[in-house]
């Protein structure tokens, strides 16, 4: 057995002895190799050398070197190794070949020196004269590593985000800045990144952690970038601390589900809201329905009079319910509409259809004037129907004498699409500037006294105007006290 | 003259319809639950039920369910009477089976009209017939 020939002196030497047979396979392993890969003499005897120790993107090197050997007699280079755990080292080899006794093919020995230390000093030297000052400019946690995963130069702002000395991440393997779980993953990123270096980012993705030297994670975001020296290829990482941005974030998130929930109980607080007034309306409303209907017996007149008041009223309320309803249900986003081909002509004489009797009432005269061919517009019918029924309801409402007039018209705009009003124009009260404002408010009647104040829930502009809004359109207003309004709701001509 | 049974929680409220109903010349049962709604149901077979949605014990689906699983009571009109007025809620109501949907407050006026139009066409054409005598 050529093992023989190593002496008992070499068993003693700190460096790996290792003795190969010429396919390549194990047949001494030293306790110095023992040491400097982490396998066992019985695990590793008989095994394919390159197998256990040399990284694939160095295996042609290895080959190519044994070859030179039995070519050549002794042959010095330096390379790389992986250990039992996977991790790797730099080491300085030196191979002969062993003679051979007659008959027997020769094996060769190997001595490889672990270097991993000496030449990460080497470059550490040289990375800090050239890179330590604009390392220590940068915000950033800068760690830069050999292409073994050895820490050549870390800057200030990474010590201190991981909570090491100056100088004490030298020569220490990135691992040990990485939580257990993320290790695997990152000699994975690592080798990948040698065989593909370009820039790019780790952890923006994946919720990556650092590991604090006092064993606490915390939050990070990794970028990656090549850097090439004379002397060797380097990894830069830039590693940010985001615990105030994953923390924010967290906030936020916690916020939004806060928000989601106060919405669901506003909305559970409208439908109950709206039910529990409901409720005693419907006993307020009946009840005196059935006296005016005088099912329990006759009334007299002054009975008959203060009964219809506190029906007109109890129905004031119930308007005051429905429309605070619709205000609360536009501005909680919970309308939906029911976009369709509208005839927007339809729309305005069936508005007038429902409120001429009211005119007639006050002698008013109603006037609609619709263009030639029909305006059909993509828009949701009950939404537009309840616009125009309130701005003619207001109209005749705040007319005296004169006349109500209704006008559908399309006006075409220069560069953009065309548009569709509807204008209604009253020879009534008319508003003063300062009140025109104020007047699509909620519950801002304006420019009447109050005596004389028509009935109306105060919402009902407000509503219109929001409707319109949910439409793409706005209501506009043009009046002069005493000389009348005009109010114009604009609708997009889609 | 019908069998109406109304199950409505509210007492002021039972009482409207109650009187409503008994002046046009019917009768009519209360219950003020769910439960004890299903259970008066089952024992004056009505002709027509006015229930009301949000009840105790069982709601108004509830009694809907428990009624028509009973083959006697699969053709029943049952009509709800609800002060939810939100926008799905009358499509909620019929989606689930009821014959018709009224939302509180309801109008006096009318209310016994649209209630006897969903009572069986016999019974609705005596009901036609004695408000003709009557007027």
């Amino acid at each position: 057995m050529h093992a023989d020939a190593v002496t008992p002196l070499a068993s003693d030497f700190p460096d790996a002895i290792v003795v190969l047979t010429p396919d390549g396979r194990v047949a001494h392993w030293s306790p110095g190799a023992q040491v400097s890969f982490g396998y066992s003499a019985a695990e590793a005897i008989g095994r394919v050398f390159d197998d256990l120790v040399v990284p694939v993107d160095r295996a042609v090197e290895q080959r190519k070197m044994l070859i030179d050997t039995l070519a050549g007699g002794i042959i010095a280079y330096e390379s790389v190794r992986r250990r039992k755990d996977g991790s790797l080292l730099y080491v300085d080899v030196t191979t002969k070949v062993l003679d051979a006794t007659a008959g027997e093919t020769p094996c060769i020995l190997s001595a490889e020196k672990d270097v991993t230390r000496i030449k990460v000093l080497r470059d550490a030297k040289l990375m800090e004269a050239r890179f330590r000052d604009l390392l220590e400019s940068t915000p950033d946690g800068i760690v830069m590593a050999n292409p073994t995963g050895h820490i050549v130069i870390a800057n200030t702002q990474a010590e201190r985000l991981f909570g090491y000395d100056p100088g004490e991440l030298r020569g220490r393997s990135v691992d040990l800045l990485l939580p257990e779980r993320f290790r695997h993953a990152h000699v994975g990123h690592r080798s990948n990144y040698f065989l593909q270096p370009r820039k790019r980012a780790m952890g923006s993705g994946l919720d990556l952690a650092g590991l604090r030297k006092d064993g606490t994670e915390f939050p990070i975001e990794i970028s990656l970038s090549p850097l090439r020296t004379e002397e060797s290829e380097f990894v830069m990482s830039a590693i940010r601390d985001i615990s105030e941005r994953k923390s924010f974030e967290h906030a936020l998130r916690e916020k939004n589900v806060e928000l989601a929930n106060a919405n669901q109980a506003k909305d559970r607080f409208l439908a109950s809201m709206s039910h529990e007034l409901r409720t005693p309306l419907n006993a307020i409303i009946g009840f005196t329905g059935t006296m005016l209907m005088k099912l329990p017996g006759p009334l007299t007149a002054d009975q008959d009079k203060q009964l219809r008041t506190v029906q007109t009223n109890a129905r004031h309320l119930l308007a005051l319910i429905n429309d605070l309803l619709d205000v609360a249900k536009i501005e909680a986003g919970k309308v939906e509409l029911n976009i369709e081909a509208v005839d927007c002509g339809q729309v305005v004489e069936e508005a007038v259809a429902t409120l001429r009797q009211h005119a007639e009432a006050k002698d008013l005269q109603l006037f609609v004037e619709l263009p030639d061919h029909a305006i059909v517009l993509q828009t949701d019918k009950r939404a537009l129907s309840q616009i125009v029924l309130n701005l003619v309801g207001n109209a005749i409402k705040f007319t005296e004498a004169g006349s109500v007039r209704l006008r559908l018209s399309r006006h075409a705009r220069i560069g953009g699409d065309p548009s569709t009003l509807i204008e209604v124009q009253d020879t009534g009260i008319g508003i003063p500037q300062e009140d025109q404002v104020r007047l699509f408010g909620a519950f801002s009647r304006v420019g009447i006294p109050h005596a004389k104040m028509p009935e109306g829930t105060g919402l009902g502009l407000h509503l219109s105007q929001k409707l319109a809004g949910l439409l793409g359109g706005e209501i506009s207003l043009v009046s002069d006290s005493g000389v009348g309004s005009t109010f114009t709701l604009t609708l997009p001509g889609r | 003259m019908a069998r109406f049974l109304i199950i409505e929680d509210n007492p002021a409220n039972l009482e409207l319809v109650r009187y409503l109903l008994e002046h046009a010349g019917h009768q009519v049962d209360g219950a003020v639950n769910g439960s004890d709604g299903v259970e008066a149901a089952a024992a004056m077979t009505p002709d027509l039920v006015i229930c009301d949605l949000q009840l105790p014990l069982l709601d108004g689906y509830g009694v809907l369910r428990a009624l028509r699983e009973r083959p006697a009571y699969a053709r029943l009109p049952i009509v709800a009477v609800t002060a939810f007025s939100m926008p799905d809620d009358r499509k909620n109501v019929m989606h689930a089976g009821f014959d018709g949907y009224l939302s509180k407050p309801i109008e006096p006026e009318t209310f016994v009209a649209y209630i006897e139009a969903f009572l069986p066409p016999t019974l609705r054409l005596q009901a036609l017939s004695r408000h003709a005598e009557g007027n």
